[in-house]
């Protein structure tokens, strides 16, 4: 209990003191760790003579409950995925942007834009995309047995599967076996999912969303779900770490610019913005953290082997194939109930 | 002392205890009975709604799950440490202090990283299984990790020394006389520890257990880091309430809830000092 209590002091001091500090020449940068290589901040600060405080979290939940505490103050740039998003955009929280500003928003890739979750762009701007799929490990189990997320069910792999500790993820996979929207709101057809999975836990070893790599290289899982850009820095260790993308569809997601409703340094943060969409720096990102950019106009620059590395850059018809998620808005209590009920074993 | 500088003291320790205990203890208690709302952390309005939710069956069940382990960790670490802090108890001073600073040196690592250096240990290509392997004991790698047998481990290790500690402090004032004198009788070993050692060292051993017991209730990281997050602990659900599903006054009432609990046992357990003291009294 008093662990909780300590941990809350910590949170609360931590957020009052990016609210205390305004200065012109700042901009306060609030993202997910290890998503921007250093030398690329440097690069922006003596570019621009802006200095970047630059904080990190592990998750949307995080960030958002900070925000949300702090009425969307503290913090210029923050990175909120797909249907994080359009939830806080809904709750008040982000501030329009202003494309005028970010000139370099003429390279971004037309497919992401405009997406359910933000129609027009109107609150976020894309800064890396990526998708959920399975990661196999090739040493143990034959690569052809495994094309879609029903052969996770496979009664071989008893207790070693890993699955992301994240519930719209999870369910992604029943509900797409299902033939149903990851992103509905239907009650009944989330209990299908759940019942499904269900049934798929005895093959669960362990939920795992900080860097689900790990216990694939460790030996203990042999089969599961990650992040495509996990599995490509897995591959660098152990290149028989393989990505598949299944045939029901993978689960796509961007990660998005936005700037909360109460950011101080409004004008540096579309500086910011303007300079990360540049094709230099975006490339730099990319060979940096593995997932794939929206600046198509970085791709030339991009390394042949990275540019045709199935793993980041999917085929369009697997891309076609899987679902960018969306805000379930309501039904989110629906979800957490029956995450609840999955993960307590009943 | 003077009178002065000791109402001073006082002052300070209380206001010490009402802004670091008492004040968040009462935000606790205020937000479990906040109304839930799906997009704010609490509403602002007077609802039992939380303490409803705690008497779903699933929830009791982790509750359940929760004792269950703690009893398992409990009891685990009060059969390791009995004969350990017995032996201590009679060894000379030097060597008893040598003894007891090693025990207490794993106390100056956080516990967090202890917990990660037993999944270095327990992994499946970790040491225990490098070292199995290697002496030809086994063929393949134990499969440890990620299973209630990995989450007790880590728990008895971490919870270890707060069961040693009261126990020690305890068979320390034990006369070995009366052990002599028992054997002198004829008592055999089973019934000196029957009826000399386990009464007279009973409140050692209910002090431990309660030390061990209520810190093991709330330890979320061990489970989530050695037993893969797959069997939710009423610390887990107290962390995902407050800081994933943003439901504060549900993760509060559970808060409260435990608390209750904890500190009822507590009540019992000075309850039963008190008994036990009069009765030696009277006796």
């Amino acid at each position: 209990m008093k662990k909780l209590f300590i941990r809350f002091t910590v949170t609360v001091f931590a957020m009052l003191i990016p609210a205390a500090a305004v200065c012109s020449d700042k901009v306060f940068v609030y993202n997910w760790t290890e998503y921007i290589p250093d030398a690329v901040l440097q690069q922006f600060t003596e570019e621009t003579g802006i200095k970047v405080i630059y904080t990190t979290y592990e998750s949307n939940e995080a960030m958002y409950a900070k925000l949300k505490l702090m009425d969307g103050t503290g913090y210029d740039v923050v990175f909120p995925s797909t249907y994080y998003v359009n939830k806080m955009a809904k709750e008040g929280l982000l501030q329009v942007v202003d494309h005028e500003l970010i000139p370099n928003i003429n390279g971004l890739d037309a497919l992401l834009l405009d997406k359910d979750y933000d129609p027009d762009n109107t609150y976020s701007i894309p800064y890396m995309w990526g998708s959920t799929g399975i990661a196999v490990n090739s040493e143990l189990i034959p690569i052809e047995k495994v094309t879609s997320w029903k052969d996770l069910w496979n009664e071989e792999y008893r207790g070693q599967l890993l699955l992301h500790d994240d519930l719209r993820e999870v369910f992604h996979i029943a509900l797409s076996i299902k033939g149903y929207s990851s992103n509905t709101r239907n009650p009944k057809e989330i209990e299908e999912a759940y019942l499904l999975l269900k049934e798929l836990m005895p093959n669960v070893l362990l939920f795992n969303s900080d860097s689900p790599r790990m216990p694939y290289l460790a030996g203990e899982a042999t089969i599961g779900m990650i992040w495509n850009g996990e599995a490509y820095m897995a591959q660098e260790e152990n290149p028989a770490i393989a990505y598949v993308y299944p045939t029901e569809g993978a689960n796509f997601w961007v990660d998005s610019f936005v700037i909360p409703k109460g950011a101080k340094n409004i004008e540096n943060a579309h500086k910011f913005i303007n300079f990360m969409l540049r094709p230099d720096i975006a490339q730099a990102c990319v060979e940096s953290v593995g997932y794939a950019t929206p600046v198509l106009t970085a791709l030339p620059l991009l390394d042949e082997q990275l540019r045709n590395n199935p793993i980041l850059f999917p085929s369009r018809a697997a891309i076609e194939a899987g679902e960018f998620q969306t805000d379930v808005g309501e039904a989110l209590p629906v979800y957490q109930k029956f995450w609840e009920k999955l993960r307590s074993g009943n | 002392m003077k009178p002065s500088s000791r109402i001073t003291i006082i002052t300070l320790l209380g206001f010490w205890l009402t802004i670091f205990g008492g004040l968040p203890l009462l935000l606790l208690l205020v937000t479990s009975f906040l109304g839930q709302h799906p997009e704010k952390f609490f509403e602002l309005n007077f609802s039992l709604e939380s303490y409803r939710q705690l008497l779903d069956s699933s929830y009791l069940d982790i509750l359940l799950r929760s004792i269950k382990q703690a009893v398992i960790t409990t009891l685990l670490c009060l059969v390791i440490s009995y004969p350990f802090v017995w032996l201590t108890a009679r060894m000379n001073k030097r060597n008893r202090n040598i003894v007891l600073i090693l025990v207490m040196i794993p106390f100056w690592t956080n516990s967090l990283i202890r917990t990660y250096a037993v999944r270095i240990i327990i992994g499946t290509n970790g040491l225990l299984n490098k070292m199995l392997l290697g002496l030809g004991l086994i063929d393949s790698p134990l499969r440890l990790m990620y299973s209630e047998t990995a989450v007790v481990i880590g728990l008895i290790y971490l919870m270890l020394p707060f069961m040693i500690l009261p126990l020690y402090a305890n068979l320390e004032k034990f006369d070995y006389r009366l052990v002599e004198a028992a054997r002198d009788l004829g008592a055999g070993n089973t019934q000196i520890f029957l009826r000399i050692a386990l009464p007279l060292t009973l409140p050692g051993i209910i002090g431990g257990s309660i030390m061990v017991f209520v810190p093991t209730m709330g330890l979320f990281y061990v489970a989530s880091l050695l037993g893969g997050g797959k069997n939710l602990l009423v610390g887990n659900l107290i962390h995902q309430n407050f800081l994933v599903s943003q439901n504060w006054p549900l993760g509060a009432a559970m808060s409260t809830a435990l608390i209750l609990m904890l500190l009822s046992m507590l009540l019992a357990y000075t309850f039963i000092l008190r008994k036990m003291k009069s009765r030696e009294v009277a006796g």
